[in-house]
C-alpha cells in the first residue's frame, strides 16, 4: 500500500520556510508518509505585494524564532530573482537524486545564515556541494526546460489550492500554513495512525 | 541597479534590521523605571471580535498575564489587514480551519464553521473600545470571545451581548466608533497589519503564534509572575 502523501510548498526566499525545513523533513522520519517537496516562486515574483511593515516584522520575528529553534539567522543574502529561481531548479534536480532534504537545508543555511548568494556560480556551487550534489548535474538543471516546467507547475498548484503564503503542508486536502503549524500536522498524522512504530 | 545598492538591499539592510532587533537594554531600562515608580507594565492587544485567532489570543493572554503586574490593554479594531490584499477572503476562510487548531491548544472546541463578517461584530468593538481598561473589560472580552467562537453558531444577536456587558459593567454599553478608528490608526503606526497583535516593550508579536515568546519577553523585562 502506498504511504500517505504530504505536499510541502516552500520558497527559498521565505525565512519562515527556512525555519520549517528541519522539522518539515523530519516528519517523514516520524510518520509513514511520502513527503513531496514543492518549491514555488517567491510571493513578490508571483505578483503579490509585501508591504514594508510586513518585511520589517518578518526579519525581527524570524530572528526570535530562529534563536528559539537554535538555527543561525542574520547573515542574510536576499535571493529574490535569479538566486531563488536557480535554487528552485536545483531543488528539482536534488529530488531526482534523492537529496532534496540535504539541498534545501544547505540552501536555507547559506541564504539566511551565511549570506551566500545563490545567483553566483561560486555561491550556488558551494551550496550544491555541501548537499552532496554533482555540480555538473546542477548546472544542467539550471537550463533544463522540463525542470523549469516542474517549478511552474508547483507554483500554479499553490495558487490552485487557494493558498497565498509559504510554507504550506497539505495532507488529504487540509492545509497547514506556517512553520508553527507543523506540530498540528503531526497531531493529525498521529490521529490518522501514521506514526512509525 | 548598482552593485552597492543591490548589496545594501539584499544583505546590509536585513542584517541591520536583525541586529537592531536584538538590542533589549532600552526596553529593560524603561520597564525597570516603571517598576521603580510603582507603575505597571502594559501589554496592548489589537484584536478583532470577528477573528477566531483573536478570540484565542484574548483568552490565552488573559490567562498568561495572571500574576504579572501588567495591564492588559484590549484594543478592538474592525478595519485592518494589508491594503488591497487579494488573499483577504481566503485568509478569513482559512482562519476558521486554523482557529480549530488553536482552540484545541487551550482545550476548547470551535463552534463555528464559517467566518464572521467584521461588520457583524463591529458593535462589540465600538463598546469595548470606549470602555475603561481593567478587569471588567477583560472579563467582558474573554466572555464575548468565548461565546462568539466557542459557544455559538449562526447569527449574532446584540441583546445577548448587552446582557453580558451589564453583568461585567453594571450599566448599559455605549458605542464609541471614534475610539475604534483611533485603535486602528495606532495599530498601523505601531507596525502590525493583522490581528491579533500584541505589543509590549517596543516589540510586537502575532499573539496567536507567539505565546511563549511573549511570556519570555515579559520575563526579560522583569514583569514576572509573582
Amino acid at each position: 500500500m502506498a504511504a500517505a502523501r504530504v505536499d510541502y510548498f516552500y520558497s527559498f526566499r521565505s525565512p519562515y520556510s527556512y525555519l520549517s525545513a528541519p522539522r518539515g523533513f523530519a516528519l517523514a522520519d516520524e510518520f509513514e508518509i511520502d513527503l513531496h517537496f514543492r518549491g514555488v516562486l517567491p510571493m513578490m515574483m508571483r505578483g503579490e505585494s509585501v508591504p514594508v511593515a510586513k518585511r520589517l516584522h518578518t526579519m525581527r520575528d524570524v530572528k526570535r524564532e530562529a534563536d528559539r529553534l537554535g538555527m543561525p539567522f542574520g547573515r542574510i543574502h536576499d535571493p529574490l530573482g535569479d538566486g531563488a529561481t536557480r535554487c528552485l531548479a536545483v531543488s528539482e534536480y536534488a529530488i531526482d537524486q534523492g537529496r532534496a532534504r540535504e539541498f534545501v537545508l544547505a540552501a536555507g543555511l547559506g541564504i539566511w545564515g551565511e549570506a551566500t548568494d545563490p545567483a553566483t556560480e561560486e555561491g550556488l556551487r558551494r551550496i550544491c556541494e555541501a548537499a552532496g550534489l554533482d555540480w555538473d548535474g546542477c548546472k544542467a538543471a539550471l537550463i533544463d526546460p522540463l525542470i523549469a516546467a516542474r517549478v511552474e507547475a508547483n507554483t500554479n498548484e499553490l495558487v490552485e489550492i487557494g493558498h497565498w503564503g509559504v510554507p504550506v503542508f497539505v495532507f488529504e486536502g487540509e492545509q497547514f500554513w506556517g512553520q508553527d503549524r507543523i506540530d498540528d500536522l503531526a497531531l493529525v498524522l498521529s490521529d490518522a495512525g501514521l506514526a512509525r512504530r | 541597479m548598482s552593485k552597492l545598492r543591490d548589496r545594501a538591499e539584499r544583505e546590509i539592510g536585513p542584517r541591520v534590521i536583525v541586529a537592531a532587533s536584538t538590542v533589549t537594554a532600552p526596553a529593560r531600562a524603561a520597564a525597570a523605571a516603571r517598576r521603580a515608580t510603582g507603575r505597571s507594565g502594559r501589554l496592548e492587544l489589537y484584536f478583532g471580535f470577528d477573528d477566531p485567532a483573536s478570540a484565542f489570543a484574548v483568552i490565552d493572554l488573559a490567562r498568561r498575564l495572571e500574576g504579572r503586574k501588567v495591564i492588559f490593554d484590549l484594543l478592538p479594531v474592525v478595519v485592518r489587514g494589508i491594503a488591497d490584499d487579494p488573499a483577504l477572503e481566503r485568509k478569513r476562510i482559512y482562519g476558521v480551519t486554523d482557529g480549530r487548531r488553536l482552540a484545541r491548544r487551550i482545550g476548547l472546541t470551535l463552534s463555528r464553521s464559517e467566518p464572521i463578517d467584521p461588520q457583524q461584530t463591529a458593535f462589540l468593538a465600538g463598546w469595548a473600545a470606549g470602555a475603561p481598561r481593567g478587569a471588567a473589560l477583560t472579563r467582558f472580552c474573554v466572555a464575548a470571545c468565548s461565546r462568539l467562537w466557542f459557544e455559538s453558531d449562526g447569527p449574532i444577536g446584540e441583546g445577548r451581548y448587552e446582557e453580558l456587558w451589564r453583568e461585567c459593567f453594571g450599566a448599559a454599553p455605549f458605542t464609541d466608533e471614534a475610539a475604534v478608528r483611533a485603535n486602528e490608526k495606532q495599530m498601523t503606526r505601531r507596525g502590525p497589519y493583522e490581528t491579533p497583535a500584541a505589543s509590549i516593550g517596543g516589540r510586537w508579536f502575532f499573539a496567536q503564534d507567539r505565546s511563549a515568546q511573549i511570556a519570555d519577553w515579559l520575563d526579560e523585562l522583569g514583569w514576572t509572575v509573582k
